[in-house]
């Protein structure tokens, strides 16, 4: 049976590199703004809201008081271009009518968690086997399988 | 060519469906807690095998995973049951639409050679771990699937990522565990694709049972005509599909074929962003795409089911082509028997897609939400569900085109046809996929995937 598969959107990574859904976390890694060789480890938990945003070596984020940072509120907004709002506010059981939302913030305002601190290696690997399909060669053997994904 | 006999499906391939609908539960409920109404149904099927060679293995199979005795090798059985009636469907289907477009069946070429080669040990490995975690997966459920299930999964994966002889393995479970994790973890009932899971599970299960026998090639050298390309995705792989028709030096009548580019990706990088990536493998091809063009092919190796082997340096881009014109050519009356087939234990009915070509005047476009063709007053649906996102051929081209080339595909119990290239008029054709060879020449500097490798590269290089 066929089922086409709404492909995430593309949207531009210079400033959010890597945006998921993913084990019921919403999560993903944020380009610093000043410094070209330091990246943002910053996820969101689904039910609870709970966050946390650190440097990938497990430095915690300077802008983390209480509430989210920029670069979890960039995080929200890069899934809502991937996404789609219906996706997000589903995966992450907010009780918001997706028609309604814009943008980042308007889910960061449902959300109800606090910053509960998580190792930043567990979001941080998910990237780097991100960035590993990047790097692995094209084949032009017959790959009959692919029939099964459409779109 | 009459398309009023494909409006229902064969009787056998409707009785199949009953069977198959039956096995599908049991992949639902999990082979862990079958009700005693899975078991009769597995019972039933085990009988409808008794004459064939699965016989002994499907009866110690039902025996012992009715005593709990979870093997994978029982699994297998059952992935091996099921492929072989989706099988006999497909074949019963593409004998139906020969039939119904007047000719002959595909053939295989008869090619001396061709192998089962045995996987080499590491890959041996990752293949019996890729089967374990499958009939863990049977063993909860489809309904009852947990994240701790599916993740442990990803370590496996990435490894068979890197093999390249198991690149059909690899494109498939990357797709499964993507579907798997899009609807899992999940609070209240999951919305489950059965027919599909259970498919694709059980094309991993046996693809995960030895990598497949390599199909006995032979070298060409003639004139490739391309007629339309396909292109297929999920998150992480994509799959361009060119058909074209091959004069040889020497023969008489043209055959079709099908020659591919696939590559692993990430989800931000589709459409026109592809082609570069392709174009590592298969960069005349995409030329030759962009223009509806013909190449001329020098030693390239075509497999005995039509799949042209595609290397860049055995193919000269000669000029620009006429698909349709073409079309009208090949796919009329005298329409080839040598033309694509799927390898034996490939077959399923998911994966047919017969080159058909409907000429100007001979349909009409009918539908509004749902658009339709009508053809010798048959109804026949477009198969809309697999039109890629395609700047290079839209739906709305459908209207007031002048002739189509397309794939004739089954789903869901009845045929449809799903555009490839379509006239224009005056116009130069669309074609589907067409803008990502287009886009070839202009490379941009700010592309995701430029992006994305340049931080890949500062970060797995600190990494390791
Ligand atoms: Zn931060």
């Amino acid at each position: 049976m066929i089922k086409p598969r709404s492909l995430a959107r593309p949207r531009k990574v210079n400033k959010v590199p890597f945006v998921e859904l993913y084990a019921g976390r919403l999560q993903g890694v944020v380009s610093s703004g000043s410094d070209p060789n330091r990246v943002y480890v910053s996820y969101f938990e689904a039910q609870s809201g709970n966050f946390y945003c650190s440097t990938n070596n497990n430095r915690p984020c300077g802008g983390l008081r209480g509430s989210p940072c920029k670069h979890l509120l960039a995080l929200l907004d890069e899934a809502l271009l991937q996404y789609g709002a219906a996706r997000v506010v589903a995966y992450m059981g907010l009780g918001i009518e997706p028609e309604k939302v814009k943008r980042g913030g308007d889910l960061q305002r449902a959300m109800k968690g606090g910053p509960h601190k998580v190792e930043a290696g567990m979001v941080f690997s998910r990237f780097l086997t991100y960035l590993h399909y990047v790097n692995l060669p094209p084949t032009s053997a017959p790959i009959p399988e692919m029939g099964w994904f459409v779109r | 060519m009459s398309f009023a006999e494909l409006q229902a499906p064969p009787e056998a391939v409707v009785q199949a469906s009953a069977a198959l609908d039956a096995l599908d539960d049991a992949f639902v409920t999990g082979f862990g807690r079958l009700s005693s109404g899975n078991l009769e149904a597995l019972a039933s099927l085990q009988r409808s095998f008794a004459a064939t060679p699965l016989a002994a293995a499907f009866a110690e199979a039902i025996t012992g995973i009715g005593r709990s005795e979870f093997l994978d090798r029982h699994f297998l059985v059952l992935a091996a049951a099921r492929s072989a009636i989706q099988g006999a469907v497909h074949d019963a289907l593409v004998a139906q639409a020969s039939a119904a477009l007047g000719r002959p069946t595909p053939a295989d070429e008869a090619i001396a050679g061709g192998h089962g080669q045995a996987a080499p040990p590491q890959a041996e490995v990752l293949l019996e771990s890729a089967r374990q975690w499958l009939m863990e997966l049977a063993l909860a459920g489809f309904a009852n699937l947990d994240v701790d299930v599916i993740l442990p999964f990803q370590a496996t994966l990435d490894a068979i990522e890197e093999e390249p002889r198991l690149a059909r393995e690899a494109a498939l479970l990357a797709g499964l565990l993507g579907e798997l994790l899009a609807v899992f973890p999940c609070r209240g009932a999951p919305e489950i694709p059965r027919m599909r899971w259970v498919d694709l599970w059980s094309r991993a299960m046996i693809l995960a049972a030895g990598a497949p026998a390599t199909r006995a090639s032979r070298a060409v050298k003639g004139e490739l005509r391309i007629l339309g390309a396909d292109l297929q995705q999920h998150d992480t792989f994509a799959t361009l599909v060119v058909y074209a028709s091959l004069h040889e030096a020497g023969q008489a009548a043209p055959r079709l074929c099908r020659a591919s580019v696939s590559s692993f990706k990430v989800d931000v990088v589709q459409g026109a962003e592809l082609g570069p990536i392709f174009a590592e493998v298969g960069k005349v091809l995409l030329s030759g795409l962009a223009v509806g063009g013909r190449i001329l092919l020098d030693g390239m190796l075509l497999q005995e089911g039509g799949d042209l082997l595609w290397d860049d340096a055995k193919a000269e881009l000669i000029g620009k082509g006429d698909p349709l014109a073409e079309a009208a050519a090949v796919l009329g009356a005298a329409t080839p028997a040598q033309r694509p087939t799927l390898a034996p234990a490939d077959r399923h009915p998911a994966l047919i897609g017969e080159l058909v070509y409907l000429a100007e005047g001979s349909y009409t476009v009918a539908g509004k939400g749902e658009p339709a063709l009508t053809i010798d007053g048959a109804n026949v649906a477009v198969a809309v569900e697999r039109w890629p996102e395609s700047e290079g051929l839209v739906v709305s081209d459908l209207a007031g085109s002048k002739g189509l080339v397309g794939l004739l595909r089954y789903d869901g119990g009845a045929w449809s046809i799903q555009p490839l290239t379509i006239a224009k008029g005056k116009a130069a054709p669309r074609m589907l996929a067409s803008e990502i060879a287009a886009a070839l020449g202009k490379k941009s500097s700010s592309s995701s995937l430029s992006t994305l490798k340049e931080r890949a590269g500062k970060l797995l290089r600190k990494k390791r």
